[in-house]
């Protein structure tokens, strides 16, 4: 019901997003609401998050594509631009929205965070202390806990 | 992460604030146009950037104040936008559209888009979002899918902005309103387009967007030539809709809106000059922290009455013991010690001392103050009350004023027989008063923050506060109470224009002090060496309200007493009118000009 007037946009992203995935993410709308994603990320290549699946959650709000859409980490992530509940820290999901921006473009955006995290605008002061302070020790943790955490269970 | 945009914006600002009260002279040419009040002093406007407060002549400072500024209304702000924007798009031959992003995006200076542009055009064309030439192509096709709702239509349903990056009219409209009501960004819009920093124009917003969110963009539109223009400023009296435009670099930030309110051009807090707005914010910022503080401890603690610092009783019994290092033990009823109660004070649980001493007046308002003057709170205390009883005494003569101007001129021209043109001196009198206790409450503020130290010119300030003070209080007497006289009579009376000389003398008198006291203080007290209050130096050390009140009886009698008593000391002489303290060599009182 709530998706017998899905704007003709999501549609067409949803079946280009199930059609032809963009390399190392999955997402596909949930099957009572189209405006619901489970996301898959695979921690990419030579960063501390290689050999994660990261899942997260990715929901279009009404005002979607004028208003951005909401994304979480839901495994656990050791990263200074996501915190413990995973909220991330991305421009292009607050104030650089552009409706002209598509749900493929942030996954592809998280996905780059993750090789270069941010730790001079954190979202996690702890962390983001810790990158700066002790880089390869920080980097240990992440490693870590992609392993406890992100190992594909 | 910061947008880019806001950094530029808050970049700009504080740029901007550090030229403004400093240099002012680098914008000389952006101050020209028209000028609401007095068209005729635009052309003056323009010295007074170098003249500061080096003159001397109270004229001068006078006018002053009634030129460094203009008041805007809605229409003239709107003229002055366009104006400006004209200007730009004809000296730069470029659209009005165009002008219009460069201004807003140089914060409405016309001089500072004149020199970006033609320093660099390139540049600036770049971060503004004015682009030269599309980006892209806009498709030569006769249908085209818009790049934010993926549907396709006729190329006569898309637009683009001047990069060329194609968007149907139901998500331009969606894309512009979500922007305009997020806030004044949408006034530094650009192409959706992420990789695209094209600006969107009013023309595309008039195209493009819905009734109601033009009308709300317009709002900001307007709101910003004040906003972020660095000369202009709202009135921030509630409900004002004037703007105020202000030279910088006149020195005297003080300004009053045609809504009648004065305030700082600079902080924007009520006009508080000679005071300078560190000291003004300062004092406001103590008066919301302390004044909670000091409701609370007097109307919930007493102080002891050895050590004097507040004690809260919070148990029932009368017997108090204050906490160590005192530990004097009295009764919180009388506050006398407790070893003197027994069977003559009518038993120790039911004091009756403080009711016998009530009934023979020993409590009296003075002891009280007295008593509570002596806690630590005494100094702040004693220049609040005075600041605050100066605010609400102007408050009144405010109302007074209003009564004067509505009901009571009338009247006391019909009594009288004058013409209400003859009446006008007493209008400037409470005008005067008005400004007088306007001054006087901020000297307060200021004397609060002079160190202690500095005895000379503590002496100084205070000695030219008392006489500032007691000629206002003569003045305000005078307006207030000797006018009742005139407008309770019967008819006619023929000292009326004793009355007019006396009032008009006290009004010029008084506005001499006031100015004395203000040049002092803008100079900070710099005299102070030079000055030295000679027939004075005994009283000025006590302060304001009894000292004033001494005064009050010196001046109302200084008439009738012969000019040899006023002379405290050999070099000085004391003006027989005013009593000022003038040079021995002046053969007129430098004050009233009364000769000697």
């Amino acid at each position: 019901m709530a998706n017998s007037n899905l704007p003709r946009r999501i549609i067409k992203e949803t079946q280009r997003l199930l059609s032809e995935p963009a390399p190392g993410i999955s997402a596909s709308p949930s099957e009572d609401n189209m405006r619901y994603f489970n996301v898959m990320i695979l921690g990419p290549t030579q960063s501390p998050y290689e050999g994660g699946v990261f899942k997260l959650e990715l929901f279009l709000p009404e005002e979607y594509p004028m208003a951005a859409p909401k994304v979480r980490f839901l495994t656990k992530i050791y990263h200074p631009n996501i915190d413990k509940l995973g909220r991330i820290c991305l421009d292009i999901l607050k104030d650089k929205w552009s409706p002209a921006l598509q749900i493929r473009t942030v996954l592809l955006s998280i996905q780059a965070l993750l090789s270069a995290p941010n730790p001079d605008d954190p979202l996690s002061e702890n962390i983001a202390k810790h990158w700066k302070t002790n880089e390869a020790e920080a980097v240990e943790t992440a490693k870590e806990w992609t392993r406890l955490y992100a190992s594909g269970a | 992460m910061e947008s880019e945009d806001d950094f530029d914006m808050q970049d700009a600002n504080e740029s901007a604030e550090d030229d403004d009260f400093y240099s002012g002279g680098d914008d000389g040419d952006d101050v020209g146009p028209a000028y609401a009040f007095d068209s005729d002093d635009a052309d003056d406007a323009d010295d007074y950037e170098f003249i500061d407060n080096e003159t001397d002549d109270s004229d001068d400072l006078a006018s002053h104040r009634q030129q460094n500024f203009s008041i805007l209304s809605e229409a003239d702000i709107r003229q002055r936008q366009e104006e400006d924007i004209i200007r730009v798009s004809s000296v730069l031959s470029i659209s009005k559209v165009s002008a219009t992003v460069l201004l807003r995006f140089y914060n409405w200076s016309v001089s500072k888009v004149h020199d970006e542009w033609f320093a660099d055009e390139e540049n600036v064309r770049k971060a503004v979002g004015l682009l030269d030439k599309p980006a892209v192509q806009f498709p030569d096709a006769k249908e085209l899918t818009c790049g934010i709702c993926f549907e396709t239509y006729p190329w006569d349903r898309l637009h683009a902005a001047a990069c060329g990056h194609p968007f149907c009219n139901i998500c331009w409209a969606g894309y512009i309103g979500t922007a305009i009501n997020d806030g004044p960004g949408c006034l530094v819009l650009r192409c959706p387009d992420p990789s695209c920093g094209a600006a969107v124009g009013q023309d595309m917003i008039d195209l493009l967007a819905s009734g109601e969110d033009k009308e709300k963009y317009y709002r900001y539109f307007i709101r910003s030539y004040v906003e972020d223009n660095r000369k202009t400023k709202w009135c921030p009296a509630p409900g004002c809709d004037y703007a105020v435009d202000f030279v910088v670099g006149s020195g005297n930030f003080d300004v009053t809106c045609r809504c009648s309110h004065s305030f700082c051009w600079n902080c924007t807090e009520e006009a508080h000059r000679p005071v300078d707005c560190d000291t003004v914010s300062k004092w406001v910022l103590k008066n919301s922290a302390e004044s909670e503080n000091m409701n609370w401890i007097l109307a919930n603690s007493k102080p002891c009455p050895r050590c004097k610092r507040p004690i809260e009783k919070n148990q029932g019994c009368m017997h108090m013991t204050c906490t160590p290092p005192c530990k004097f033990e009295f009764c919180w009823l009388c506050l006398g010690a407790w070893t003197d109660h027994g069977e003559r004070t009518g038993g120790f649980y039911a004091c009756n001392r403080y009711e016998t001493a009530k009934q023979e007046g020993v409590y009296d308002e003075c002891e009280k103050r007295r008593e509570m003057a002596k806690n630590s709170l005494e100094k702040y205390t004693h220049y609040y009350e005075r600041w605050a009883t100066n605010q609400s005494s102007r408050q009144k003569a405010l109302a007074d004023l209003q009564q004067m101007q509505t009901v009571h001129l009338e009247k006391l021209s019909d009594l009288q027989c004058q013409p209400e043109s003859q009446l006008k001196f007493v209008t400037e009198a409470w005008l005067q008063i008005v400004e007088c206790r306007r001054v006087l409450k901020w000297t307060y503020a200021y004397g609060y923050y002079l160190p202690e130290h500095e005895h000379g010119k503590r002496q100084f300030f205070e000695y030219l506060q008392g006489e500032a003070e007691s000629g206002l209080e003569r003045l305000h007497q005078c307006a207030e109470k000797e006018l009742q006289v005139y407008l309770n009579a019967e008819g006619p009376m023929k000292e009326f224009n004793e009355f007019r000389t006396k009032l008009a003398g006290l009004t010029s008198v008084t506005r001499n002090y006031f100015e004395n006291l203000v040049r002092a203080l803008e100079n900070g007290l710099s005299d102070v060496d030079t000055h030295v209050p000679c027939n004075r130096s005994g009283s000025s050390k006590s302060l304001g309200g009894g000292s004033s009140r001494g005064r009050r009886s010196k001046g109302s009698t200084s008439r009738s007493s012969g000019p040899n008593k006023n002379v405290d000391d050999s070099s000085h002489w004391s003006c027989d009118q005013c009593t000022y303290a003038n040079a021995n060599s002046a053969t007129t009182c430098a004050m009233c000009q009364h000769p000697r």
